[in-house]
Formats: structure tokens, sequence, C-alpha cells
């Protein structure tokens, strides 16, 4: 038996050591996500979007063959993530990690891959700190201080005075309220309530009143995509904060997957955002059209776009570096390109997406809601990075 | 049919050479998927946790007949407690784990004192309410526990001082196996003891056991505190080898999930609680992987077929077989 394990600790050594080597190889990329459960959305716009990134891009890069592997862990699931990353790192032998959409999913592997030198591509893990747990994370997606601090400028430079923020209240909630109220201030607007609501509830009539009578002019409002934005833009609407000129900003509320299910009420909330489906640029329109080829009842939302550009990432780093962890990661350091959702750029410090900022209102568009772009803050970092 | 006494059984767990032979085929079957699955640990590592929680809900569902569905309150318990005592005072793992157990034992003093004197559906609803309690308080107490982001930044020093958690996970497999194996042993004592006799007394017929004299309540809070001391070593056994305790131990599903795999083993056995962890968790890892979408529908097919044929769980299908080999002769 032992000798097995020498010889198993052996080969995985030699896998490491020979990484380097500019051989023409199959080089694997594990994809740890969610593709069962409640939340097996996220895993399935992961999935396609890789598929169709590999269909408009091939499966070579300098000669050698790219695989993706997909792991399943069900949910925000540290212990399955950890053990989904040892299995796909000893056995399968990958050379770069992906995926993460839950923040624990994401922190429990920093210790692998600062053993293994492996990098791992976040596609949407959204907490600034996770980045500084292992110089090996790259993430393509978005921080809530990225997003709502522009929203907060936007709306200081809008004619927004009084603000109060209604947020659902867990971790990234507490991250857009406080990055709002901070930008808001600094602006020199006031937050005159923060309000934090239970993440289970669907009964938001009380909340709406609570924001009536603090006599603010706009709600900057942070919930989970689906249910409970459909309760909350529905008591918006019903409570007549629309007619009583309370204005509504918010991030990614609006969500391609679930705005179709919102309806008419969600005609004109403003969000801000950085990705829309509804993107104009040639870029967008292939890839959204090849979307639409490969799979016709999918949408692309932020979750596709996180793993378009990670895949982009992954492959250019592959091209740039090979299987060598380190020279990868460097590699990717200040890297940047052309996205679908506009100019994109890797910021060498926070080793994460520096993006445009959209300001979109919901329209009507044809026989579906789309994100219409009307304004953005360019080129924004991770805000939230040394908080 | 053949009906099985509970005389019957404690003698067999009490008997001379039968009480080696499982014990043997334990540590057999470890070595065996140490061998067979080196790419596996941590899956494996995983299975072996469960197998510390399931065993310690046995205690409290199989012998002393107490149904909760609040188990995970003492699992996330003893994870955070362990994870906070890592970070902040120690990384030992042994010292972890103690920490883990004496929280465990401590939620499980004060919820049970509470939860014993309720029964049935009251019983359940409690059960499910206290751990709801403490979840919300681990998500609020963001300072602290880290919130929906989990608590992160647990690292242990080696095993002993010598045994180094290692990235193939060797030391996590071996660590998990010799800390269920320890319980396990303990566990075969305590229910063969007269308090493990007086647990199944209590589960058959707790007037009876108050008319000899018996405390039935006090009876059933130690029971319970046991169970969860138990439970606090397996959520602290699972903190240190994640190196990541998450909200989502304190899940209503977790204590759920405990509650098919014993039904599913056999409550009220010792080896059953292992037997439905090990087919459970098996199961759901290959189903899961073959198709993501419907593996519920086989662990819930599954479940109907055992409750159905085998009331008393997968372990009792040797028994059956052999009962309808000889009723046919």
């Amino acid at each position: 038996m032992k000798r097995l394990c020498a010889g198993l600790l052996a080969t995985a050594i030699a896998t490491f050591a020979l990484g380097g080597a500019a051989l023409a190889e199959t080089i694997k990329v594990g994809v740890i996500a969610t593709f069962s459960g409640p939340n097996a959305i996220w895993g399935k716009q992961f999935k396609e979007a890789i598929q169709v990134y590999v269909a408009q891009h091939g499966n070579e890069v300098n000669g050698n063959t790219i695989e993706f592997i997909y792991k399943d862990v069900g949910g925000p699931n540290p212990d399955a993530s950890k053990a989904a990353a040892q299995e796909l790192l000893i056995r399968d032998g990958v050379k770069y990690l992906a995926g993460f959409d839950f923040t624990p999913n994401a922190l429990a592997v920093a210790p692998l891959i600062n053993q293994a030198k492996v990098p791992a591509i976040i596609f949407n893990a959204a907490t600034s700190a996770i980045n500084k747990q292992s110089k090996y994370f790259v993430r393509t997606s978005f921080t809530l201080w990225q997003v709502a601090v522009p929203a907060a400028q936007w709306a200081a430079k809008n004619g927004a005075k009084k603000v109060v923020t209604a947020v659902s209240d867990y971790n990234p909630g507490i991250d857009a309220e406080t990055a709002f109220g901070s930008a808001f201030e600094q602006q020199g607007g006031t937050i005159v309530e923060k309000i934090r609501m239970p993440l289970q509830t669907n009964d938001f009539a009380p909340f709406m009143q609570r924001i009536k009578n603090s006599g603010a002019d706009t709600v900057f409002a942070f919930l989970p995509a689906g249910p409970a934005t459909f309760a909350f833009t529905k008591a918006y609407s019903e409570n007549g904060l629309k007619e009583a000129g309370i204005g509504f900003i918010g991030t990614g509320e609006t969500d391609e997957t679930t705005i179709d299910s919102l309806g008419e009420q969600a005609v004109g909330l403003t969000t801000a955002y950085h990705y829309s489906d509804a993107h104009t640029s040639d870029l967008n329109r292939a890839f959204t059209a090849k979307l639409a080829e490969l799979f016709p009842k999918s949408r692309a939302n932020m979750a596709s776009m996180g793993a378009y550009d990670g895949a982009h990432l992954i492959y250019k780093m592959i091209e740039l570096a090979g299987t060598d962890g380190d020279k990868a990661i460097e590699a990717a350091k200040g890297l940047s390109w052309e996205s679908p959702r506009g100019p994109v750029s890797i910021d060498p410090t926070s080793r994460h997406v520096v993006q445009n900022v959209y300001i979109r209102r919901v329209e009507r568009d044809g026989g579906r809601l789309v994100n219409r772009e009307f304004d953005l803050v360019k080129s924004v970092p991770d805000l939230g990075f040394d908080r | 049919m053949i009906l099985i006494s509970t005389i019957d059984i404690v003698r067999t767990s009490l008997g001379g050479t039968g009480k080696l032979l499982p014990v043997a085929i334990l540590i057999i079957c470890a070595f065996a998927a140490f061998w067979l699955f080196p790419y596996d640990l941590g899956f494996l590592t995983q299975m072996l946790i469960m197998m510390v929680f399931v065993v310690s809900f046995d205690l409290i569902l199989g012998y002393a007949g107490v149904a909760t569905l609040g188990h995970a309150a003492m699992y996330g318990c003893g994870a955070y407690a362990a994870g906070l005592f890592a970070i902040h005072a120690s990384p030992d793992p042994l010292l972890g784990l103690a920490v883990g157990a004496v929280i465990g034992a401590l939620i499980a003093f004060f919820s049970g004192l509470l939860l014993m004197r309720a029964h049935g559906l009251s019983l359940l609803m409690l059960s499910i309410a206290i751990t709801m309690v403490l979840q919300e308080i681990a998500s609020k107490a963001r300072d602290v526990t880290g919130g929906a982001d989990g608590l992160s930044g647990i690292s242990m020093t080696p095993i002993l001082g010598v045994f180094e958690f290692d990235f193939i996970g060797k030391t996590a497999f071996w660590y998990a196996f010799s800390v269920l194996f320890i319980i396990l042993v303990v566990l075969r004592v305590l229910v063969a003891s007269p308090f493990g006799l007086a647990l199944r007394g209590i589960k058959d017929s707790p007037s009876r056991m108050r008319a000899i004299g018996t405390p039935v309540y006090w009876r059933k809070v130690t029971a319970y505190v046991i169970g969860g001391t138990i439970a606090g070593i397996a959520g602290a056994l699972s903190a240190q080898i994640t190196s990541l305790v998450s909200v989502e131990a304190f899940n209503f599903a977790l204590s759920a999930d405990v509650m098919v795999m014993l039904i599913l083993g056999g409550a009220g056995r010792l080896y059953g609680a292992l037997i439905g962890t090990l087919v459970f968790m098996t199961v759901r890892h290959v189903a899961a992987s073959i198709d993501p979408f419907n593996w519920l529908f086989v662990i819930g097919f599954m479940l109907l077929a055992v409750v159905f044929f085998l009331p008393d769980g997968l372990i009792s299908l040797p028994r059956r077989v052999a009962g309808m080999i000889g009723a046919r002769k």
C-alpha cells in the first residue's frame, strides 16, 4: 500500500512539475458550480456560455486541446466545493479551476489552489475579499461596490437628494448598503433611512410604508433576483410609490433570466449594472445570436457573461503561459480585451475585472422585457478591494 | 415474518465472538476504500464525517425514540466553535474537536431541557425552530461568523504535531476515520450498558419505565446531550477539514438528510447508521453526476422500497433474506 501511495504522490508531483512543458497536450479546466436544485440556473448559464465560446473560438490553443469538466456542488456548499476541487486537481489533473457561483464555495478552495498553484477564475461570487485569500484568484464578474458606487454617483447627478436604502439582510445586501451610502454621502446627498429586510420574506408592504414615511425622493434597493424582487417591485407599484414620485434605483434585480416573470410592473425600473443582453455592439449580437442558435430557450445574463469572459481569459492565459499557474496569473494581470459587455481589463492588484457600468431602464422590446442602457460610468474597478 | 426482540439485539451486540467481527469489517472497509479510491478521498472523508453525525442521531432517534428535525443545531454550533477556536485561540485539531464537543453538549443540554418535555409534532416544530434561530444568529453576527460568506481563515497544525493535513486528503481521511472508530467503540459500550437498555425501554414504553422508577425525562436529556456532543464533534471535523464554515451547516435539509440516512440504514442499530450513510451518499454522488436534475427520484424510490419491504432498514436485509429462505424450507 505504501508503494501505491508513493507512486501516487510521485505521479501527482510529476504532473505538477511537468505542467510548464510546452508540448501539445489536452489541458483540462474544472468548472465547479451548481447544476442541481433551486440554484441550478447558475451552472446552466455558465455551461452554455462556455459552449458558445468554444463554438465561436474552437477548442484548441497553440495546438493544445482545451477540455472543460463540470462538477456539481448543489448550491452554497463549501464542503462539496472543496471535495470537488480536490478530485479535479488530483484525479483529473486540471490546470485551471473556474466557476464558483457562491462566495463560500470560492473561499473553500483558496488553500487548495495556493498549494497546487492553479489559477481559479471566478465567474460570479461577488464578495471583494475573496481575491485576498489567494493570489491565484481572478474574477470576471463584478462586486457590489463596483456597481453600487456608480449607481449612487449617477443618482446624485440626476436629482436625487434624499435616499432610503432597502436591502436584503445578508452579506451582499450589507455590501450594497455601505457602498451606496458612502458614495452617495460623498456626493453631498443624504441617506434618510437604512432598511434591512429579512431574506426569507415576500411581504414588502410594511417596508413600502416605511419608505413612503421616510420622506425620501429615491429608494435604492438590493434583493436577490427572483421571487423576492418580484414581490418587492409588485409592492413598489401597488403601494403607489411610483405615483408618489419616489424613484427606484437598483443593481441586478432585473436579471434577464427572471425579468419577463416580473411583468409590466418592472417597466421603468432603473438599475446600474455591468451587463445587459440588449447591449448594442456587434460582439454582443454575435454572442446572443450564437446562444439563441445553440440553446433556443436560454437568455444571456450576467452569469453567462462572467463565464464567457472567464473562458476567454482562460484561453488567453493558456496561450501566454501554458499550464504554469504562476506565469498564467502574471499574464492575466493587466490583460485587456473587447468583451460583449464592452471594453474590459484585469486590474493587476485586485485581479478583478475593470469594466463599464451601465445605467439601464427596463423597457418592452417586442414580446420581452429588456434592460435598455442609456448612460454609463466608464472603467470602474473593484472599489471594495481596499476596504 | 420473524420478530426480533430487543433482548436478542442486545445479546448479539454483547456476544463474545460477534463483538470483534463488525469492528474488523469496518477497519477492512476503511483500508479497502483508501486503497481502491485514492482519488476520492475528499468525498470519502465527507462520508465519514456524515457517519459520525448520523450515528449521533441514531442514539437519539434509534435508541431513545426521540424524533427531532433539528439535529443540525449541534452540528453547526460545533463547526462554528471549532472554527472560531482555531482562528482565535489555538490551531490544534484535537483541542478544536474537544471545543466542538463541549459546545455541542452545551447547546444540546439547554435546548434539551425544553425539547425533551415535548412530544410528537410539537417536538419536531420546536427542534426546527431552535435550529432556525441559531442559523439566523450565525448569519446576523457577521463580525464574528462572517455571515453568508462563511467563516474562513481556519488553518490547522499537524495532528499530535506529527500528521500534517495534506493536499490529497490522506490525513483528513484517517483523522475522520479514527474519530468515527473511537465514537463507535464508545457507543457500543454505551448502548449495551444499563443506560442504553433504559433508553430502549423508554422507546418501547415510557409509562412502564416511569412505573419501574426510571427518571425518563433526565434519561432522555442525557441521551440528547451525548448525541449533541457527538454531533458537535462531527461539525468540528467538517470545519477543520474544509477550513470553512457556512451558515448552511444549520440547514433544515441537513437535519432531514440525516433522518433519511438513518431510516434507510436502520434506526436503532449502530451499523445501520453507517450503512444508510454509505448507501445514501454513494447513490447521491453517482446519481447526481449522471443526472443532476432527477437524482432525487432515485433516493425517493429507494426510501419507499426500504420503508415498505424492510421496515428495519437495509441492515435487516440479510436476516430477512435468511428468514425467507428458512420459511420456504
